[in-house]
């Protein structure tokens, strides 16, 4: 028994985790070593590392097989049991969780996969490893690569010199490194060889590596200030890349990724359904051109009419050739970041006039490239350069502008094809103010002006022309038309976010997305800090201009977006309960426009104080008048209500009086919340009483309140009838028991003469016994005493025996002594022997007799065993 | 875990899973461990442990009910009368005894009528159940007849506090009685359990530090701190349980306010990173920087006054020892991030199961169902055994012990069943009641709102208004209605009396346990809220779910 307490069981020995006839090599027994060899044979490997009774493992099983099934003859999948204690895996690693994903391309890794456990996601992921460079070979694929909103980083590498150009593995590495720090592989690495393609994006030797942005310029790696390392290289493109829009995809253990973000300011968020292995998004591009429009921000002139500015310091080729004075007039130009400009001071005309004539220079070499999507390449010095003297040359141009108003010229330059120059010029006041009014204007610039070139360019770029036109000045208020640029323009900038519906639709219901939609789309904005969210209008479909509008709604300055409210849709307003369930879309009615006293509970359903409560307020309503009296509740956890009725405690009890409902009273919180209480409460505030003298109104209400009273007092004679019959019940019971309580008590008395009637026989039998006892006692005694009389009479006859033989003796001897001396020893030795034995017994028997004497109450036994 | 995962699981899948297991150790302690009080699994024979009471049968009971299974509740009640019997020569632990015997007991009772039995008229005042409790509790008595009135660990049940008894009891063997004692004496009308579970409570209050902490164990005839680790685990976790518990059931601010009091002081001490160490109850200097397994029940206790998202950030922290392990040690090193030697074992607990389905009640969210389903996976990979489900000896190697104890069908059980079905009974928001008729008057009962002792046996509050408060309050209810009829005439009786202060009749004792201390705070603290309430939550809490955590605004 003690034996069994220690006895113990090892752990059950592990089995196949996947089936036999899945693609994934299953290393249940954790054979690493095996798993490493294996790794020897294949390119791209997969490692599952798993842990058998891990339920995300579980989970994930299905997805790897699903993966492994599609990409199975160009990966190699192996799960290895990283727990089985006796294995290498669970000897060699030391995992906090499971499952974990590896991921190898040669010799290169281990790159960890952390996204969702989804099989597209994780597809998408391994296709990355096995392509992390996509090849560019034409204008067009550029463009593609560019276009999309998601950062690329692309390397020029001439592979015509030798087979493999220097720099070009760390490239290729730098790309395959990005993977481990970034999952989701948001920046994308492409591979330019054709010199030519190269150029459309200023590259020109071979092993230069650029850094596409959309809002921003485009930056290219500062191979003479950073070591060309794959780290580097990985490390550069991700401080530097571009955030316009931002996938949120929290990984499911403790994070503050929403909290982060979020404190940043007002988010948009935006739920869409994405397939990371789809070849297009529609969807996605339409709100990444939202997005973009409106980043474009400052630039949003440059955009439009691609007015740069050569301010940004950060621009490696930059370099800027003009004077200190003009500088410092660029530096106070509150546009100064525009990185391809260049702004000049044109010589003055009269040197009294304390204005000048100031032009931003701006080149744009991208025309060449769709409009809309690749607006702001990179700032070249060459170019500028050349920008300069082609300005010059048109300088003459400028000199007669005089005004206030900004006006813009284009031109294309004569060194290069893809590239035109917009000068804006306007004459400044050396005030700011009018620097301050003209950085308005500028930016309200229409887009007209940019499509209207983009195109004219696309068809007729090889002929030089000047073109001179007066730009759009719009009033000074900020357009509510437009969304470009406004994240500059208003003081309620928003980050944007997308989230996959497919992973996160969670957090669109918790914002109160509507549960019946099929189509998983959605947006809110969420303002933390205002502790407020907008909700797009769910009936309208989420497309770029919905988005927009929903954007410019939320900047204006008088915003028409109401605080949405979320409602709890499982209560159904069907169902009847003693207390009435209230939601956000029922309060108004059931509590302001109803007709009656109205007793509100604020409540939630994991508060312990609250669920504590139910009783009470269901007898409430039972009690009072339903047909002026409301009982309800609200859970404020799942309904958000108007701010003016918001409660800060749970529960929280209010009284909405009929008719003045306006003036709700709460009760009182350091009163404890029983039933007589809350009927003082509702009988006080209750707006029923009036001192009036009486009118026919108040004569109905009278009635009324009589005729309630009568049914209330039928309800109580009601209870008190049921009160009866259980008490009627109780009775009977008691009588039941009563009954059973006699029975059990004449039984015991039958019991009891039963027993004393057995006692009494057992007396008799006892006083018998001792009868017999006694005379058995005497008879003993008796005995005895003839035994005392038996052994004296022995003694006196050994005496007389012993008196006999010295008699004899005395007589032989007086015969002998008479006769000879011959035979007297023979008779002498035979007479001491018998005299001996009789000597004993006697002693014996005296021995006996005294210790009768002692004992005198012997058991019979064991006198009789004497006797015997 | 990922959106994809919780996105996938199958709730009602889950559910008849863990229904499944139920019955695998249930019928498995039927058929070779009854009368005993617990299963060996591994040996397939019982052993009495606590008792001798068929403990595993007492604490199954309720989830039997749970689980939807009427007859054979029914049929284990009969068995129960008949076979149960106290007066034993045994030496029992008196926590144990009160929360597996006299709690289990005590929530079948109340729900024997939901559970079909036909009950008696005084129901549920009396009862065969009730007073099989009783005659357990009863039991127990002696064990408070100290100077301090902290009650003796151990008891014997025929004869009493043994001669030559060690007076040394851990901190929750003093404070876990009060949620049925106090259900014992409103149901039964004798004020006696509920006196001595509350001078008990007393007696820790007036002991604890001057930085407001309790120790591990006290002598309870010189109130002397025997051991002074301060925590929130093992020998303590259920007496702040308890005074939770019990301020909800008998809306009781004294309870509440000394919760607080150490609430307060548990976060300054003993919280580094949402993590709850232990330290020196006098210093305040950790002494142990580790996490139990007990410990998990602290997220589902403050989810039940409102502080949802700390319970939320700390069982994020404790999940991640589940996902390493497979289980929760006894003992987990923080900073080492591994079990601590000699306490590698898990039980099967259900502390942080029971935690997942209190906050899953207040967030829904789907992590917690995965726990639930990670729960599910490991012990039936793992624990799962011909014969029932055995205790894990060692989770590094996951070796299993010759045991099942009771709380896992009563406790483990339960909560995971209860986490996978939304729509039980117990989770009752207050839509559903049952009206009974006593010979007293009319009850509301079943309305919601259980309360769960700390082995999972839920008790109704309701049920202890019926049998006390409701007779106290009934004529003046009467006298109110009334007067709500015929207003115009009687006016000026419509104001209300003073406060009370929490249970009436304990507003003397509550003045005087918190003279010293809370006495001015409380003054100050009236004037802003109820202790009785729970805050509501804030904004960004509708996005706190798959792991988001926020960090406060202000």
């Amino acid at each position: 028994c003690s034996r069994a307490k220690d006895v113990t069981m090892p752990a059950k020995l592990p089995v196949n985790f996947f089936s036999t006839r899945s693609a994934v090599i299953d290393l249940f027994r954790g054979q690493l070593d095996y798993a490493d060899q294996l790794r020897q044979d294949s390119e791209i490997v997969l490692y599952f590392f798993y842990a058998p009774w891990c339920g995300q493992s579980i989970a994930a099983r299905g997805e790897i097989e699903h993966v492994a099934s599609r990409l199975s003859d160009q990966v190699l999948f192996v799960a290895v049991n990283c727990w089985w204690n006796q294995g290498k895996c669970r000897k060699q690693k030391h995992f906090f969780y499971f499952p974990v994903i590896h991921l190898y391309h040669q010799s290169f890794g281990p790159i960890e996969y952390k996204g969702p456990m989804s099989a597209v996601y994780i597809e998408k992921f391994v296709r990355r490893v096995m392509t992390p460079l996509l090849y560019i070979s034409s204008r067009s694929k550029l463009l593609d690569f560019l276009s999309n909103y998601e950062p690329g980083v692309v390397g020029f590498f001439e592979f015509n010199a030798s087979p493999q150009p220097p720099g070009y593995l760390t490239f290729f590495t730098s790309a395959l490194h990005s993977l481990k720090k970034d999952y989701l592989g948001t920046i994308r690495f492409g591979v330019v060889t054709d010199k030519r393609v190269a150029e459309e994006i200023s590259l020109v030797h071979s092993g230069s590596v650029y850094l596409h942005r959309h809002a921003n310029t485009s930056l290219i790696y500062p191979k003479d200030i950073m070591n060309f390392t794959a780290e580097n290289i990985c490390k550069w493109a991700l401080e530097n890349r571009e955030m316009l829009i931002r996938w949120l995809r929290p990984h499911g253990g403790k994070s503050l990724l929403l909290n982060n973000e979020l404190k940043k300011g007002p988010a948009l968020l935006i739920f869409i359904p994405y397939n990371p292995l789809a070849e297009i998004h529609p969807l996605l591009d339409e709100i990444t051109k939202v997005a973009l429009e409106y980043h474009k921000c400052n630039k949003s002139q440059a955009a439009e009419a691609d007015l740069q500015h050569a301010g940004d310091s950060d621009s490696p080729a930059f370099d800027s050739s003009v004077t200190d004075a003009q500088l410092q007039f660029s530096e106070t130009f509150p546009i100064a970041k525009y990185p391809c400009c260049n702004t000049v001071v044109l010589p003055q005309w009269h040197s009294i006039s304390r204005t000048h004539n100031v032009c931003e220079l701006c080149v744009n070499q991208t025309l060449g490239v769709k409009p809309n999507k690749v607006h702001v390449p990179h700032c070249n010095f060459l170019e500028i350069e050349a920008a300069l003297d082609s300005f010059y040359l048109q300088e003459h141009t400028f000199f007669q502008v005089i005004s206030n108003t900004i006006e813009c010229s284009n031109f294309l330059s004569f060194y290069s094809p893809f590239s035109y120059y917009t000068a804006c010029c306007r004459t400044v006041n050396r005030h700011f103010l009018s620097f301050m009014s003209s950085e308005k204007t500028i930016f309200q610039t229409p887009k007209v002006a940019f499509s209207s070139h983009g195109k004219k360019d696309n068809t007729q770029f090889s002929i030089p022309h000047i073109e001179d036109r007066n730009c759009f000045i719009p009033d000074l208020n900020i357009s509510s038309t437009n969304i470009t640029g406004l994240s500059c323009r208003t003081n309620k900038t928003l980050n944007l976010y997308l989230l996959d519906s497919n992973l996160f639709w969670i957090y669109a219901e918790r914002l109160g997305a509507s549960r019946s939609t099929h189509l998983k789309e959605f947006a809110a904005i969420v303002d933390l800090k205002e502790e407020v969210h907008y909700v797009l209008d769910q009936n309208q479909s989420l497309v770029g201009p919905t988005l927009e509008n929903f954007i410019k709604n939320f900047s204006v300055l008088y915003s028409p977006l109401k605080r949405h409210l979320v409602d709890d849709p499982s209560v159904h307003s069907a169902e009847e309960h003693v207390v009435t369930e209230v939601t956000t879309s029922t309060f108004q009615q059931t509590v302001f426009l109803s007709a009656k006293n109205v007793l509100l509970l604020y409540y939630a359903q994991w508060c312990g104080f609250c669920a504590s409560l139910n009783h009470i307020f269901i007898q409430l309503a039972r009690l009072l008048p339903p047909d002026s009296f409301t009982v309800a509740r609200i859970d404020v956890t799942r309904n958000d209500l108007p701010w003016e009725f918001m409660t800060d405690r749970l529960p929280t009890i209010l009284f909405f009086p009929h008719q003045r409902k306006e003036q709700s009273v709460k009760f009182p919180e350091d009163f404890s919340v029983n039933l007589p209480n809350l009927l003082k409460f509702v009988l006080h505030h209750s707006s029923l009483s009036s001192s009036e003298p009486c009118t026919k109104e108040c004569l109905h209400k009278e009635s009324v309140l009589q005729q309630g009273h009568i049914s209330h007092l039928e309800r109580e004679i009601q209870k008190l009838r049921s009160e009866i019959s259980a008490l009627h019940q109780a009775h009977d019971q008691l009588e039941a028991q009563l009954s059973e309580a006699r029975r059990e008590e004449q039984r015991l008395q039958q019991q009891k003469h039963t027993l004393e009637k057995q006692h009494k026989t057992l007396q008799l039998h006892s006083e018998q016994l001792q009868a017999t006892y006694d005379q058995k006692n005497q008879e003993l005694l008796e005995m005895a005493e003839k035994l005392q009389e038996l052994a004296d009479a022995s003694e006196n006859l050994l005496k007389e025996n012993a008196l006999l033989r010295i008699l004899v003796a005395s007589r032989g001897g007086k015969l002998q002594s008479k006769d000879e001396i011959e035979e007297p020893l023979q008779s002498e030795q035979t007479l001491p022997e018998d005299n001996d034995i009789s000597l004993s017994t006697a002693t014996a028997a005296l021995e006996e007799k005294r210790i009768d004497n002692i004992d005198t109450i012997e058991t019979e036994d064991s006198s009789g065993n004497r006797t015997e | 875990g990922s959106g994809a995962a919780a996105r996938g699981l199958d709730v009602a899948s889950y559910r008849e899973r863990v229904r499944a297991m139920f019955y695998h150790a249930y019928e498995h302690y039927l058929e070779s461990a009854f009368p005993y009080d617990e299963l060996r699994p591994l040996t397939c024979d019982g052993q009495d442990t606590w008792g001798s009471f068929s403990l595993t049968l007492i604490d199954a009971l309720d989830t039997l009910l749970i689980l939807g299974n009427v007859s054979e509740f029914q049929r284990v009640v009969s068995v129960l009368q008949e076979g149960v019997d106290f007066d034993i020569d045994v030496n029992a632990s008196v926590f144990e005894t009160n929360i597996r015997v006299v709690g289990g007991l005590l929530s079948a009772h109340l729900l024997s009528r939901k559970a079909g039995l036909e009950v008696e008229a005084g129901w549920p005042c009396s009862g065969p159940l009730l007073r099989m409790a009783e005659e357990a509790a009863r039991k127990l008595l002696p064990a408070f007849q100290t100077p301090t009135g902290m009650p003796y660990g151990t008891v014997n049940l025929l004869h009493g506090v043994n001669p030559g008894e060690t007076p040394v009891t851990c901190t929750a063997g003093i404070g876990t009685f009060i949620v049925e004692f106090a259900t014992l004496s409103h149901l039964t009308g004798d004020p006696v359990f509920e006196d001595v579970a509350r001078k008990a409570l007393k007696a820790l209050w007036k002991n604890r530090s001057d930085i407001g902490l309790v120790g591990n164990h006290i002598d309870v005839i010189t109130a002397k701190w025997v051991a002074q680790d301060a925590g929130i685990g093992a020998g303590v976790d259920s007496y702040f349980e308890y005074l939770v518990k019990g301020a909800i059931l008998l809306q009781d601010k004294e309870l509440m306010s000394m919760f607080l009091e150490y609430n307060k002081a548990i976060k300054n001490y003993t919280k580094f990173d949402d993590w709850y160490l232990w330290v020196q109850m006098y210093k305040g200097t950790v002494s142990m920087p580790v996490f139990q397994s007990l410990e998990a029940y602290w997220p589902g206790l403050q989810s039940l006054i409102g502080d949802v998202d700390n319970a939320m950030r700390t069982f994020l922290n404790y999940y991640t020892v589940w996902k390493q392990f497979g289980g929760l040690p006894e003992f987990y090193n923080i900073p080492q991030g591994y079990t601590v030697d000699k306490r590698e074992g898990y039980p099967l607990r259900p502390e942080l199961i029971e935690s997942a389905m209190y906050l899953y009640r207040a967030t829904r969210d789907p992590t917690l169902l995965e726990l639930g389903r990670d729960a599910v996976e490991s012990i039936e990979k793992i624990s799962k055994v011909d014969c029932g489900f055995a205790t894990i000896k060692d989770l590094r190697d996951h070796r299993l012990d010759n045991r099942m104890e009771s709380f896992f069908l009563a406790e483990t059980i339960k909560y995971l069943y209860l986490l996978f079905d939304p729509d039980n009974f117990i989770h009752n928001d207050g839509s559903d009641f049952d009206v009974v008729v006593t010979p007293y008057g009319e009850c509301v009962l079943n309305a919601g709102g259980y309360i769960f002792n700390t082995e999972a046996h839920p008790i109704d509050p309701a049920a202890l208004h019926c049998c006390r408060k409701r007779r106290e309050e009934q004529w003046e209810v009467e006298d109110l209605m009334r007067e709500f009829y015929s207003r115009k005439k009687t006016k000026k009786l419509t104001l209300k009396r003073a406060p009370d202060h929490g249970e009436g009749e304990n507003a003397k004792d509550s003045q005087d346990a918190s003279s010293e201390k809370a006495g001015e705070k409380r003054k100050s603290k009236k004037s802003s809220h109820s202790l009785l309430s729970c805050p509501s939550q804030s904004f960004n809490s509708k996005l706190a779910v798959l792991g988001q955590v926020f960090l406060d605004n202000t």
